[in-house]
């Protein structure tokens, strides 16, 4: 029998499909090449032509690769009617199995962004407990006990949460992950005490930057000292910290190498940074321009000038082919970060349930917290014992990623089927996050519920 | 060499090999294009490495899925 890799072979054409940001309409759409930069043009018949930025500069278009073998999900919600990107669930003709289950438990939220794909501020009903357990058989039939992330609105508003973890754990959820901005983790250690007792695996934080003009632009309050404090608090009770940037052109992206710095300040307690190139969602008066945008492969160079090749970019590889990348280190006595070799990617086309198998074991073990306690002092063991390497492959790892959003004017329908972050709908389908956050430019929803 | 044995750093282990003696000793272990230093017991003469099915299967197994990414 003849497979087809489907994957492979739309990565190296040029033509896709995409939406039309005003009417949502599929469209045909075409990745073009002008010098170093690659673009999306796409037309609407109805709204005219479109121009994205999608790629600009090295490593180049062509080289970041990692073709997968399309595998389904194991059960399937939704028929396929439509097409892609209007019968998500998932349906038959999704690439990827989930990685990472989202599931957002309160619109609620005690920041008010700028940038936001949350509906934060709005009072709705919060699912209850029963809801939430349906939620997670619902991702145990679709896809195992995969990764899950608590999200919202801001999760730590819900007094219940610990019991919400521990209702996960339960249900054989190895790796569950809080989706948060940090206030309440910062104000109430109790509460991180609970919810690591619960068995909550990791904190994934929203963290913008080292500077507190930075919060004050992008979130309207200085926040840095709170962001020090919820790290400082989930160290004392050995939870992983993750540090999550939004990067904004203009605004942060100055201060990558300075984020990377301070992560490696707080390391082993802070595991990683995982970087977040803007997206545009929700009501947008003026289309964004190229200079509201951020590419990957300039995140990357970024990532190399800004901590004085501290890290090369030779050491960052595409994870979920142009949606991502990342790079593994094992931080050395003298401050420097040895690269863990990586040939287990990109050497030809792999299975994308194996695939996203291999995410979600590196994702549990990497951003899980380091039990430093258990560290031996070095001279009751041979420095070059299996047990110390392993606990220095372990404790001393750190990880560097970022994971590219698509928004209405950048949508390529090709990537989205290939998604492997997936949001649970209050009905309890699995939506592609990208699909799940799209809005037109006047704000209206595919999936989300208008509000 | 015979693998009943338990490993200790006082059992006079054999080289099953030449048959000379084993010693504690920096070994090269490599994965996936990693190289690292180990402490081992391995033949004085030939340089063969003793790795008991305890170690492959425990320790050593560890290793490796500390080093295979995403």
């Amino acid at each position: 029998m003849e497979t087809r890799d489907e994957c492979l072979i739309s990565t190296t054409e040029s033509f896709t499909e995409s939406l039309c940001p005003e009417c949502l309409q599929r469209i045909p759409a075409q990745r073009v090449v002008q010098e170093d930069a690659v673009y999306m043009v796409k037309h609407c018949p109805e709204h005219g032509d479109y121009q994205t930025l999608l790629w600009r500069g090295s490593p180049q278009w062509e080289s970041w690769l990692r073709p997968t073998i399309p595998t389904p999900p194991i059960e399937c919600f939704t028929q396929v009617e439509r097409g892609c990107p209007f019968d998500c669930g998932l349906c038959r003709e999704h690439y990827k199995t989930t990685c990472t289950a989202l599931l957002e438990i309160t619109q609620r939220c005690n920041l008010n962004c700028r940038v936001c794909f949350a509906n934060a501020g709005t009072e709705l009903d919060e699912p209850s407990l029963a809801v939430i357990e349906g939620w997670y058989k619902k991702v145990l039939a679709a896809s195992g006990p995969v990764n899950i992330q608590l999200s919202g609105g801001e999760p730590t508003l819900r007094d219940d949460l610990p019991e919400i973890v521990e209702l996960g754990r339960g249900l054989g959820f190895n790796f569950i992950q809080l989706n948060t901005n940090g206030l309440r983790l910062a104000e109430d250690p109790v509460l991180v005490s609970r919810l690591k007792k619960a068995g909550l695996s990791s904190v994934f934080l929203q963290f913008d930057g080292t500077e507190d003009s930075i919060y004050q632009t992008i979130r309207g309050r200085k926040l840095l000292g709170l962001k020090a404090k919820a790290i400082e608090n989930c160290a004392q009770q050995e939870m992983g910290v993750v540090l999550v940037p939004t990067l904004i052109p203009g605004i942060n992206t100055h201060n990558i190498g300075g984020i990377l710095k301070f992560a490696l300040e707080k390391h082993p307690a802070v595991r990683g940074v995982h970087f977040q190139p803007v997206s545009y969602f929700g009501r947008i008066l003026k289309e964004p321009l190229d200079s509201d945008r951020i590419t990957l492969p300039e995140v990357i160079q970024a990532i190399e000038e800004q901590t004085d090749g501290l890290i090369k970019v030779g050491n960052l590889k595409p994870h979920n082919g142009r949606c991502s990348f990342s790079g593994n280190f094992i931080r050395q006595r003298d401050g420097s970060l040895k690269p863990i070799v990586n040939n287990s990617c990109c050497n030809g086309p792999e299975r994308a349930d194996e695939l996203a198998r291999k995410t979600r074991t590196f994702v549990a073990r990497q951003w899980s917290g380091a039990e430093t306690l258990k560290i031996q002092p070095l001279s009751t063991q041979p420095s070059n014992s299996w047990d110390n390497l392993i606990q220095q492959l372990k404790i001393y790892a750190f990880s560097i990623s970022g994971m590219a959003f698509q928004d209405v004017w950048n949508l390529d329908i090709e990537r989205l089927k290939n998604c492997c972050i997936h949001v649970v709908s209050p009905e309890g389908k699995l939506i592609p996050f990208c699909a799940y956050n799209l809005t037109d430019k006047f704000g209206h929803s595919i999936y989300r519920r208008e509000r | 060499m015979n693998n009943n044995q338990k490993q200790t750093s006082k059992t006079p282990w054999k080289c099953g090999k030449c048959g000379g003696e084993l010693q504690r000793g920096a070994v090269k272990a490599s994965y996936l294009g990693n190289d690292f230093v180990v402490e081992e017991l391995k033949c004085l003469s030939c340089g063969l490495v003793l790795i008991t099915e305890d170690l492959a299967l425990g320790k050593m197994f560890e290793v490796e899925q500390s080093l295979e990414d995403k």
